[in-house]
């Protein structure tokens, strides 16, 4: 949290991506299911489990998001992707019975991110997985402001540890918000701190700093 | 009568020779910069530009700091009139800074405002903001094609910045407290079943609520972002 | 917003000190000040007075509402009600932090005072808690929240508005159209 980067670009969540989120750049790497509908001639060499020289139609691989989305065009089909699990007509039965009980960082750790990528791909299922990411979050919610918000100078991994990472975004403000007033009450904020980029500064040699 | 009375009686006088149809007091200016401070600190686009406030709060701040360089060390209320213009001083730096951070956030929408903008329109920006928003774009540019995009097929070398920066989400709620009483504001309605409805905003109430429906009553004056 | 600029933004409310020193008007760009005089009371931004007490220039006099059986009052009231009371100022927290750690001794029983202003405080935030909670889940689109401090806002702002934010663009979700099918080219 100290390490905060100047003006961080946050993930755009929805349907669409920040092109320089860092999260989004991470998401957009994350494995989709999906079965090519034509053969690539000459790519076998991307497909690591058989030697022939194309990709035959048929095939199941697994392609990162952003190449599933670039190849994927409705009217002609290139390849068709599949659902992860997660997003599944069995999972969301579980998410709306009680999301507080599913490891989100486990099973995203772009959950809602993820899922609302997901709906790019045409499927009769989108408007259910577009509800159930949703009311998962609302599901949720308490449970993310109350953790963060009762928190103060513990350790925080315990209640972070299954949250996925745009609550663990979330959680984070919550926690700036109470430590901002924590420490305003205590005095802390009228005490004048050396920045860390300066402590740490002082540690290196000045053989190391010189080229 | 302390030597430094006669310097500062006479506070009000950087606004007498403004002929122009609002006399304002200092005490109203200063009011009126704290107000555009939390406005911009809390509006999540920026706002238009407040130069006229800024310049006039920089003439007092000159004027009473000229009068104090006159008054000689000790004096108990040149400390005073110190400490207020430190104060004042913190209020202009924190809202121009807002407004750096904000067009740094944004600097391609805000170019793009500024250059649809109509004839007559006010400017949202500054000269000196405009300039370092110019400045801000080109660096950008520059850095973005140093340190990745040369090295990219010849067709992959151009970044849109309009689409690669995100836009303020005009959508954001926003906290505001009511300054003139506004009846039938509509309240678009969050889920299909939902009805859109409208609410009186009563002077001196609090509300949040979506920035997008009120926005132009925080450029008017009548409520004030909290 | 930091906290400390909400107790910056506190500090201009106006406090009643008995000066021990005298000094004709001041003429502030925000206002005139004083006359002051010995013994005889008289308002000033609490920044001021905070100041003039630190070098003992003065006592200050504690606002009417900084009292045990009244804070008592109010604080039976804060638990009972469901909704927010009415605070005694919009900077109870801040006037309350900054005047008993700069001025205990003005304050007759600053300790006792301390405690009840803390547990206002504390019935409020998780009353705040409970709102917020109660305006996601409704997926409310406004809210009155009347007798709400500054201080009391801020310390879940950020939160409440980010999870908003979040929620907006999850929702938006549901519309199919605009977007949908249609990849951003950068």
């Amino acid at each position: 949290m100290d390490t905060q980067s100047y003006l961080p670009v946050q993930p755009g969540v929805g349907m669409e991506e920040n092109f320089l989120s860092l999260d989004d750049i991470l998401l957009s790497h994350d494995r989709l299911p999906i079965r090519t509908e034509c053969s690539f001639p000459r790519l076998g060499f991307l497909e690591k489990s058989s030697d022939t020289q194309d990709i035959a139609e048929g095939t199941k691989m697994e392609l990162p998001l952003w190449l599933s989305k670039g190849l994927y065009e409705r009217k002609r089909r290139v390849v068709s992707v599949e659902l992860p699990k997660v997003y599944r007509q069995g999972w969301r039965t579980v998410f709306n019975a009680d999301p507080n009980v599913v490891d989100l960082h486990k099973m995203g750790p772009y959950y809602y991110s993820l899922g609302s990528q997901m709906l790019h791909f045409d499927s009769p299922e989108n408007p259910d997985i577009a509800q159930t990411l949703l009311q998962t979050f609302i599901g949720r919610f308490r449970r993310t402001m109350d953790s963060s918000q009762n928190a103060y100078n513990e350790d925080t991994s315990a209640l972070v540890e299954r949250l996925d990472c745009l609550e663990k975004g979330l959680f984070r403000s919550g926690q700036s918000g109470l430590n901002g007033f924590q420490s305003w009450e205590k005095g802390q904020a009228t005490q004048l701190t050396a920045s860390s980029l300066v402590l740490n500064y002082r540690k290196r040699k000045i053989t190391d700093v010189q080229p | 009568m302390s030597d430094a009375d006669a310097l500062f009686d006479d506070g009000s006088d950087a606004n007498q020779d403004d002929s122009q149809e609002d006399v304002m007091t200092p005490a109203e200016l200063i009011a009126k910069l704290e107000e555009a401070w939390l406005n911009e600190k809390f509006s999540p686009e920026l706002l238009e530009n407040k130069s006229e406030v800024v310049e006039c709060v920089m003439e007092q701040l000159t004027h009473m700091e000229a009068n104090l360089q006159r008054v000689k060390k000790g004096d108990a209320k040149a400390s005073v009139h110190r400490m207020e213009i430190d104060r004042i001083r913190f209020v202009l730096s924190s809202y121009l800074r807002s407004r750096l951070q904000k067009i740094e956030k944004f600097f391609p929408h805000v170019l793009e405002r500024e250059k649809s903008r109509g004839e007559g329109d006010p400017s949202l920006l500054s000269p000196e903001e405009f300039a370092f928003a110019k400045e801000y774009y080109a660096n950008t540019e520059t850095y973005l094609k140093a340190v990745a995009l040369k090295r990219m097929p010849p067709n992959l070398q151009t970044v849109d910045m309009l689409k690669a920066v995100p836009e303020p989400c005009l959508d954001s709620f926003v906290f505001l407290r009511v300054k003139e009483r506004q009846e039938n504001i509509l309240v678009e309605p969050e889920t299909d079943d939902q009805r859109e409805y409208v609410v009186d905003l009563e002077e001196g109430s609090q509300h949040l609520m979506r920035y997008r429906t009120i926005a132009p009553l925080v450029s008017s004056g009548a409520v004030q972002l909290i | 917003m930091d906290p400390s600029e909400v107790e910056f933004l506190a500090e201009k409310e106006t406090v009643k000190i008995i000066p021990n020193f005298s000094l004709d008007k001041i003429y502030l760009i925000g206002g005139d000040l004083g006359p002051f005089n010995p013994g005889l009371p008289v308002d000033v931004p609490v920044w001021l007075a905070l100041n003039l007490k630190q070098r003992q220039k003065c006592r200050i006099v504690p606002p009417e509402w900084m009292d045990v059986e009244k804070l008592e009052d109010m604080r039976e009231l804060e638990r009972k009600e469901d909704t927010f009371t009415p605070v005694p100022s919009p900077y109870y927290m801040e006037l309350t932090k900054l005047l008993l750690n700069h001025a205990s001794d003005n304050i007759p029983k600053a300790d006792e005072i301390r405690t009840l202003v803390k547990d206002i405080w504390d019935t409020r935030i998780a009353k705040l808690r409970l709102s917020a909670d109660s305006f996601i889940s409704q997926q409310e689109a406004h809210a009155k929240l009347d007798n709400l401090t500054l201080m009391e806002i801020n310390t879940i702002r950020a939160f409440l508005l980010d999870s908003l934010n979040c929620m907006y663009k999850l929702r938006s979700n549901l519309q199919p159209g605009s977007s949908k099918g249609q990849f951003t080219d950068y």
